[in-house]
């Protein structure tokens, strides 16, 4: 069986970054992966994807509906925009962080009553297709890790909590070290920290995780 | 990316894009030249020769567009020395002229060329079927469907390219160019790079009348003995089934079709031929696979390319071969396609239950209706919206002055004037074109015609749109976008840049040199970020009674943070002054930048993490609200 994970987020959250760790984590392991990955036109602050396919039985660079395992997405509202990709009862692994696109604002001032969509109505919504929801404060963590562009590297920590995401600790720490910039190694270490333990906290208590040492 | 697996000496396994794999591959064919004009889907291509640059002894350039870079690639294979190029699907339009010529003139040492169409136009202006190229210029086409098979393929090509004496196209798409898998790395074996003598080679690459008949002749020659030789190509794979139904397909598509049998339930018990020489085509190979079929399922993306030519060869050898494609209306001809859409194909081509995607997708979408789109913006900090707002100010004093205006657009990074909340442009068609058009229009309409174009699109293509205006007197107002870099492709060096490929010092040409030495009277430049003092100068162009160029210059934010970086200079950002501001929405009314959003009391607030500390909100501030962060010493 394979593991489909949808990843998706906002241009410069390091989305390209996180599927190059987790897939030269693969190659060291042997395990088969393959990914598809849009960027286009999004320099910075537009929508980006990532579909990343781990096992025999995966063979297009794009996830069918209906079939990722995982839907990982570094900023809320994104989560919403490929939810036909996720399993019904598939498992959610959001970011609480919120950032909202400047035709939202610039609705906001224009159209009287409109307002911003909030955490909150996107989790309401999310739950209509699965109760596997799990919401990281990952700008927290990486702050706490002391480089605030460590968010994927949070997530990528969650990530490696969990039973179904089998690849090798070892290897994806030492793929960390060397696809981020030297000077960030350590940050980066401590933000995967930050991330398994907090996926302990909270997602470990919806689906299947590994044991903590 | 990892540079070091491309650099890897070690044959092992490795996680690479499918531009990485294509750069790998060349390297392993021992590539002494390559040279590039940045286009997505292809653009890690370039980007990944010249990290590596500094490693190896390879010449490398960017230049100034895609027929230069494939003359570049040309001017090493008639020297007897392999070369490589990849460009964007419309990009080899503009290579075209260049390309209809080597099929004639043929090349001595490998000459590869990586074309990358662009199916979903997902960052292109349209969805070409660079196919076409191939037959057309009777120039032999490998398409690969991973990243394996993009390294594989690109090292075969330049042995084809060198025993056939003919440049090889490797056609790629964006799910291939911008899919990652293991790759198995081979052999990486350098030899030094030497300087051949030309006149001991006893060459000739002309073509013209007589010269070009006899050729002809030659060019069908090798295309025959081509074809003959793809018949046994290890890039035509068949799986044969116990079954009267087959599948033929190619790139991409193929990996999809095997993830539609899997989804059908239907593995192994489909005959499958998936074609890696696709000119010519392995024509025997096609009729052994279809003479006891029944069905033939032709999955293919964009035009029926594959599907026109089967049924030609079907007529001779199976006449009664019911072909299903984009001609039976199984599939479209139009956008890119995943593994539900051709598993819906195969399920109704066969007459088997699928229970479709559309249910999934629909009631998806009603859980999104919440959400605000998200389209393309301007990166916090770039220079175009600084050069936006005032263009905009400038126009609006203009319309009310009884000045109206057509707004020609140009491919860059300001291309995204036409999105929301923007959403502004009268047309925007490919590389230069808005001068080219602006040279009609300005005889045609009453309007005063603005013409937009950025520094990699100038040296590119506007040049001789912007001579021939000069030359015909034509009157116009052309703005020039000069952030430095060919910004949107990933913040390559260009001819405005000081740096060429590999980082190495370069000579850095004087867009408004060039304006005044052409004749154009009226060349002023001015700062992007300088709003206020912009939109006097942009009225002037406007009210020009000539043609008037203004070079908006600012480097790219990206491009300028990451110099910043590397000075150890901070990226210091505003924040607005909850006290003073009396949200009178200015800065969100005009300027549209990421890093603003409401507060809970529905005031602006900064983003400190996407502030670039460019200053222009500050600068547009009416009453001073936003201010610098102060850093502590």
């Amino acid at each position: 069986m394979s593991l489909n994970i949808f990843i998706c987020g906002v241009g410069g959250q390091g989305l390209v970054l996180l599927t190059t760790v987790i897939g030269n984590a693969c190659a060291k392991s042997g395990a088969k992966v393959v990914t598809g990955e849009m960027y286009g036109l999004s320099q910075r602050s537009g929508a980006v994807s990532v579909h990343l396919r781990i096992g025999e039985d995966a063979f297009s660079p794009l996830i069918p509906y209906g079939e990722a395992d995982i839907l990982l997405s570094l900023e809320a509202i994104e989560t919403l925009r490929y939810l036909e990709y996720l399993k019904k009862d598939g498992v959610v692994l959001m970011n609480k962080r919120v950032m909202h696109p400047p035709i939202e604002t610039s609705k906001i001032i224009t159209e009287k009553g409109s307002k911003y969509v909030t955490l909150e109505d996107i989790v309401a919504k999310l739950r209509g297709w699965t109760q596997n929801i799990a919401v990281v404060d990952a700008l927290k963590l990486a702050k706490e890790s002391g480089n605030v562009r460590t968010e994927n590297t949070v997530f990528l920590g969650c990530l490696s909590a969990l039973e179904a995401f089998k690849v090798d600790e070892k290897a994806i720490r030492e793929s960390i070290s060397e696809a981020v910039p030297k000077k960030t190694v350590d940050q980066n270490l401590k933000a995967f920290d930050l991330g398994k333990e907090s996926a302990h906290g909270s997602l470990c208590t919806l689906v299947p995780c590994r044991p903590l040492p | 990316m990892v540079l070091k697996d491309v650099l890897s000496k070690e044959k092992k396994a490795a996680f690479m894009l499918g531009n990485e794999a294509i750069v790998r591959g060349a390297l392993e064919a021992d590539v002494k030249v390559a040279a590039f004009y940045p286009g997505a889907p292809t653009s890690e291509v370039l980007d990944t020769f010249s990290d590596a640059l500094g490693n190896f002894d390879y010449q490398m350039e960017i230049t100034t567009n895609e027929k230069v870079a494939l003359e570049v690639c040309a001017g090493a294979a008639f020297a007897g020395v392999r070369s490589l190029t990849a460009m964007k699907s419309v990009g080899t339009n503009v290579a075209s002229d260049t390309l209809f010529v080597l099929g004639y003139t043929g090349v001595k040492g490998g000459l590869v060329i990586v074309m990358a169409d662009d199916p979903h136009a997902h960052s292109s202006q349209s969805e070409q079927d660079g196919r076409f190229f191939a037959p057309n210029a009777y120039i032999p086409m490998l398409e690969p469907s991973s990243p394996q098979e993009a390294k594989d393929m690109v090292k075969k090509a330049f042995e084809i390219s060198e025993k056939h004496r003919v440049p090889v196209i490797i056609r790629t798409v964006t799910r291939v160019n911008h899919q990652s898998g293991i790759v198995q790395l081979g052999e990486l074996n350098r030899s030094e790079f030497k300087k051949v003598k030309w006149k001991e080679l006893n060459e000739e690459y002309t073509t013209l009348g007589s010269v070009a008949r006899r050729k002809k002749l030659k060019m069908l020659e090798r295309t025959a003995k081509l074809a003959e030789e793809f018949d046994e190509s290890e890039f035509n794979l068949t799986k044969q089934a116990d079954s009267d139904v087959g599948v033929i397909t190619s790139s991409v598509s193929y990996l999809h079709v095997l993830e539609a049998l899997r989804m059908l339930k239907l593995q192994n018990k489909v005959n499958i031929l998936k074609l890696g020489t696709t000119y010519p085509l392995p024509k025997n190979t096609i009729k052994t696979f279809i003479k006891n079929l029944k069905k033939v399922i032709v999955v293919e993306e964009l035009s029926p390319y594959l599907e026109k030519e089967l049924c030609a060869i079907a007529k001779d050898v199976n006449p009664d071969l019911a072909v299903f494609g984009k001609n039976s209306g199984v599939f479209s001809e139009a956008w890119e396609y995943n593994p539900n859409i051709v598993a819906r194909g195969i399920a109704s081509a066969m007459g088997v239950e699928y229970a479709g995607h559309e249910a999934i997708v629909e009631e998806a979408g009603k859980f999104k209706e919440v959400i605000p789109d998200r389209y393309p913006t301007f990166c916090a900090g770039c220079p175009h919206r600084g050069t936006f707002v005032a263009l905009n100010q400038a126009l609006k004093i203009q319309v009310a002055k009884g000045q109206e205006h057509y707004f020609s657009n140009d491919i860059g990074c300001y291309s995204m004037w036409i999105f929301p909340p923007i959403s502004r442009g009268d047309s925007s068609l490919c590389m230069g074109a808005s001068v080219g058009v602006a040279n009609g229009l300005s005889h045609v309409i009453e309007e005063r015609v603005v013409a937009v174009v950025g520094d990699s699109t100038f040296f590119h293509a506007a040049i001789p749109a912007l001579i021939n205006a000069v030359h015909n007197g034509n009157k116009f107002t052309m703005l020039i976008l000069d952030n430095s870099v060919t910004a949107m492709t990933g913040q390559q060096f260009n001819p405005s840049t000081e740096f060429i490929a590999g980082g190495r010092q370069g000579k850095k040409i004087s867009i408004e040199n060039i304006c005044k030495a052409i004749g154009v009277e009226f060349v002023e430049i001015v700062d992007s970020y300088d709003v206020k003092g912009n939109v006097e100068v942009f009225r002037k162009a406007l009210d020009y009674d000539g043609l008037a160029v203004v070079v908006s210059r600012r480097e790219c934010a990206l491009y300028g943070d990451r110099n910043k970086r590397r000075r150890g200079e901070k990226i210091v950002p505003f924040y607005v002054d909850k006290e003073m501001c009396k949200r009178p929405y200015v800065c969100l009314r005009t300027f549209y930048c990421p890093a603003y959003e409401l507060d809970e009391d529905r005031q602006p607030r900064i983003s400190p993490e996407l502030c670039d500390g460019c200053s222009v909100c500050a600068r547009l501030c009416p009453i001073k609200s936003v201010k610098r962060t102060e850093v502590k010493a």
